[in-house]
C-alpha cells in the first residue's frame, strides 16, 4: 500500500492554524484532555497547545516563565521564532511543519508552540506518563539478582536495558505501529553481533503490520510476527526483568518491547529457551544444573506422567517390581479417564478462580479447595486417591514450568496423550508421542528448528542446556543464531 | 597454506561432530527402548543386536541390555556418518523419517530370519509393532535431520563469519 498521504503546511496566520486545530481535534467540551493556551509576547501572538494528561505541568510552567524571561532580557529582538529556539531551556526542541504533525506530536504528550507570522512550530518534549516505578515481575521472581522489573513505559524500559549495556553498538530503533493507537514499538539489538538477516526479516513484517491499534501490546505483535496458527508452543520468551533481556541482547537475540506492557519479547527461542529461569544463572555452577535437572524432571513429568500411569494400569503392563502402583482394588465407580479429567478440571478452575480472587478472600478459597478436592471427593468415591495424587503432581510439574506459556501448552499435550493413552492403549501412545515429536522437530522459528539443539542435534549447544557453563568458559554465543561475532570474549591486547 | 589447513580441520571437526551426533542417537534412543521394553510395551530391546551371536546367558538379563545399547552407539557412529555420505543432502526432515523407517524395514523383515528369538511382524503383536517402528522413526528422524543440518550448517558459516 502505497497512499501518499497528503500533509496540510503550517499556515502563516496563527488564527488560521488554532482553527484548523479547534475544528479537527474539538477541542473544548468534547475533548477536555487537549487544549491550547494563547500568549502574547514582545506584540506578537502565540499559542501553546498540549494535551494535559500526557504533559508535566511543572516543566510547561517553568518554560512559560523561561520565555518571559527571554523576551524581557532581548526587548526588541527582531525573529522571535529563532530567539525562543535557540534559548529554551529545554533538552528535547525540535522544529515541524506539517498540522499533521502537531497533532500527532500533541497527542503523545508533547507541547507545540506556533508564533503568529511562522509556518514552522517549535515542538518540546514534555511528556510525562501515568505509570508506576520498576518492581519484581511475579511470574519470574529470584532470590539473588536484582529486583527491577519493566513497566509499562517504553522509555523506562530502554533505560533499564541501556543501565546493562553501555555498548555504542546497542541499537533502539522505535517505530509506531497501529494506524489508531500509534503505539511506540522499539527493536532492540546490538549492532556488530545480531545476524544481519534475522534483523531484516524482523524488521520487514514489523512494518507489513497494518491495523488500527494494539492494545495488547507484545502479545499482539507476536502474533503478526510470527504466525503460529493453532500450535499451542510458544514461539517467543517473554521476560519482565531486564538482566534476561540483556543477556538475551549480548547473545545475539533480538528484542521487542512495546510501549504499554511490561515484558518483552525475545526473538528467536526455540523449546530450551523456556525452560531456563534466571535463578539458575545466579547460583554456583553446581547447584544451577543441579536445579535445572530438578526443573527438567517437573517438566517431563507435567507432561508424561499421567499418561504413563493410565496406560500402565489401565493395559496390565507394569512390570513386576513395580506392581505396588494402584489403584489395587477394583471398586472404584468412575472410569480412570473421566476421573482425571475431572480432576484436570477441577484444577483448571481452582486456578483460574484463584486468578481472581482478590488476596483477602484467597486462604479461604484455598481451605475450600483443598477440602473438597483433597478429601470430601475421595471419601464420597468419585475419585480414587491415586488419581488425585497424580494429577497434582502433573500439575505442580506444571507450574515449576519457567515459563508460563510453556506450562499451559504441555498441559494441552498431556490431556491428548491421556486420552489417547487411555483409549488405544501402547498403540496410541506412543503413535501420539512419536506424533508430537515429530511436528515439534517440524516447526521453524524464524529459520531455526523448534527442538534445537536436541533435534537437530548439537553437541555444544545441549551442553550448554544440561549443565550450566561459568561464566568464564562460555565462550561463544550460540551458533544457532548465526551471529556476527561468535566470540563472547573480545580479543585483549596484552600489550 | 594456511588456508587449506583451516579447511581441513574444519571438515574434521564436521566429522567428529557427526560421530558424537550418531552416538547420541544411539544412547537416547537405545536408553528408549530399554525402557520401553521394561515398561512391557514392546517385546524386543536394546539387547535384540546381540540376539545373533551364541553368548552367554547373559545377553538375556539387564546387562545384555545395556552392551546392547552401547553396540547401538557405536553401530550408530557407523550409520550416521552413511548417512552423511547419501542421504545428508535432502534437507527435508521426511527423508529422516524414511530412513527410520527404512532401518526397521531391514531388521524386522530382511534381517528377521537371521535373528534367532525374534518373531515374524505377524507374530509380534500390534503393541510390539508400533512401539518399535515409532522408536525407528525417531531415531531416524534424529540421526538424519542432526546429520544434515550439521552439514548444512557447516557449509555456510562462512555467510556470516565476522568479516
Amino acid at each position: 500500500m502505497t497512499t501518499v498521504v497528503k500533509k496540510t503546511p503550517i499556515h502563516k496566520r496563527l488564527k488560521d492554524n488554532v482553527d484548523y486545530l479547534k475544528s479537527r481535534l474539538d477541542i473544548g467540551p468534547f475533548n477536555f484532555d487537549v487544549g491550547h493556551r494563547d500568549l502574547k509576547m514582545l506584540g506578537k501572538e502565540m499559542s501553546i497547545f498540549y494535551s494535559n494528561s500526557l504533559v508535566e505541568t511543572p516543566v510547561i510552567v517553568a518554560l512559560i516563565q523561561n520565555m518571559n524571561f527571554i523576551t524581557d532580557n532581548h526587548n526588541g529582538a527582531r525573529n522571535m521564532f529563532d530567539l525562543l529556539k535557540t534559548h529554551f531551556s529545554h533538552l528535547q526542541v525540535s522544529e515541524i511543519t506539517s498540522l499533521d504533525e502537531v497533532v500527532d506530536k500533541m497527542l503523545s504528550g508533547l507541547i507545540i508552540l506556533l508564533i503568529d507570522g511562522e509556518n514552522v512550530g517549535i515542538v518540546v518534549d514534555t511528556r510525562h506518563y501515568p505509570g508506576r516505578t520498576p518492581e519484581e515481575p511475579d511470574v519470574e521472581k529470584v532470590i539473588r539478582g536484582s529486583k527491577d522489573g519493566f513497566t509499562e513505559n517504553i522509555i523506562e524500559n530502554i533505560g533499564l536495558i541501556r543501565r546493562r549495556i553501555r555498548d555504542e553498538r546497542f541499537r533502539n530503533e522505535l517505530l509506531q505501529v497501529g494506524e489508531r493507537s500509534k503505539t511506540d514499538v522499539c527493536i532492540s539489538y546490538l549492532k556488530d553481533v545480531v545476524n544481519p538477516d534475522l534483523l531484516k526479516a524482523v524488521r520487514s513484517e514489523m512494518k507489513k503490520i497494518n491495523v488500527d491499534g494494539i492494545p495488547m501490546a507484545d502479545k499482539s505483535i507476536e502474533e503478526f510476527i510470527l504466525k503460529q496458527g493453532w500450535n499451542p508452543y510458544p514461539m517467543v520468551r517473554y521476560t519482565g526483568r531486564p538482566d534476561v533481556a540483556a543477556a538475551h541482547l549480548l547473545e545475539g537475540h533480538i528484542i521487542i518491547i512495546a510501549d504499554t506492557s511490561p515484558s518483552v519479547i525475545i526473538i528467536p527461542v526455540t523449546l530450551f529457551h523456556h525452560v531456563q529461569h534466571a535463578e539458575e544463572y545466579r547460583q554456583v555452577v553446581a547447584v544451577g544444573a543441579m536445579t535445572r535437572w530438578i526443573r527438567f524432571i517437573a517438566i517431563f513429568t507435567s507432561v508424561f506422567l499421567l499418561p504413563l500411569w493410565i496406560l500402565l494400569v489401565q493395559h496390565h503392563l507394569l512390570p513386576g517390581n513395580l506392581n505396588f502402583i494402584g489403584p489395587n482394588k477394583h471398586n472404584y465407580h468412575l472410569p480412570l479417564l473421566f476421573q482425571i479429567i475431572l480432576a484436570e478440571l477441577g484444577i483448571e478452575i481452582l486456578r483460574m478462580a484463584a486468578v481472581h480472587t482478590p488476596t483477602a478472600l484467597s486462604t479461604a478459597l484455598g481451605l475450600i479447595a483443598a477440602v473438597l478436592i483433597g478429601q470430601i471427593a475421595i471419601q464420597v468415591g468419585i475419585f480414587l486417591p491415586e488419581v488425585i495424587l497424580y494429577a497434582a503432581v502433573a500439575a505442580i510439574g506444571g507450574y515449576a514450568t519457567p515459563s508460563y506459556e510453556l506450562g499451559v501448552a504441555n498441559k494441552i499435550t498431556r490431556l491428548i496423550l491421556t486420552v489417547l493413552a487411555s483409549v488405544f492403549g501402547v498403540p496410541g501412545f506412543v503413535i501420539g508421542v512419536t506424533v508430537f515429536i515429530v511436528y515439534l522437530a517440524r516447526v521453524q522459528n524464524l529459520n531455526i528448528p523448534y527442538l534445537w539443539p536436541l533435534i537437530p542435534f548439537n553437541p555444544t549447544g545441549f551442553y550448554n542446556i544440561m549443565l550450566r557453563r561459568a561464566m568464564p568458559t562460555a565462550r561463544i554465543r550460540p551458533s544457532i543464531l548465526k551471529p556476527q561475532d561468535k566470540y563472547r570474549m573480545p580479543k585483549q591486547d596484552n600489550g | 597454506m594456511p588456508e587449506t589447513s583451516g579447511k581441513e580441520d574444519k571438515q574434521g571437526k564436521s566429522l567428529g561432530r557427526i560421530a558424537i551426533i550418531g552416538f547420541f542417537a544411539g544412547l537416547i534412543w537405545g536408553l528408549v527402548g530399554f525402557v520401553e521394553k521394561y515398561l512391557n510395551f514392546s517385546k524386543v530391546g536394546p539387547s535384540l543386536i546381540l540376539k545373533p551371536w551364541a553368548l552367554g546367558d547373559w545377553k538375556n538379563h539387564l546387562l545384555g541390555e545395556f552392551i546392547g545399547i552401547l553396540l547401538i552407539c557405536l553401530l550408530s557412529i557407523f550409520l550416521a556418518l552413511l548417512y552423511k555420505v547419501t542421504l545428508a543432502k535432502i534437507k527435508s526432515i521426511w527423508m529422516s523419517v524414511l530412513f527410520g523407517f527404512f532401518l526397521w524395514v531391514l531388521v524386522f523383515y530382511v534381517f528377521q530370519p537371521w535373528i534367532p528369538g525374534l518373531e515374524t511382524v505377524r507374530e509380534l503383536g500390534k503393541n510390539t509393532i508400533t512401539t518399535t517402528l515409532c522408536l525407528y522413526i525417531l531415531y531416524g528422524l534424529f540421526l538424519g535431520y542432526s546429520v544434515s543440518f550439521e552439514v548444512d550448517s557447516s557449509k555456510d558459516s562462512k555467510a556470516y563469519s565476522n568479516k
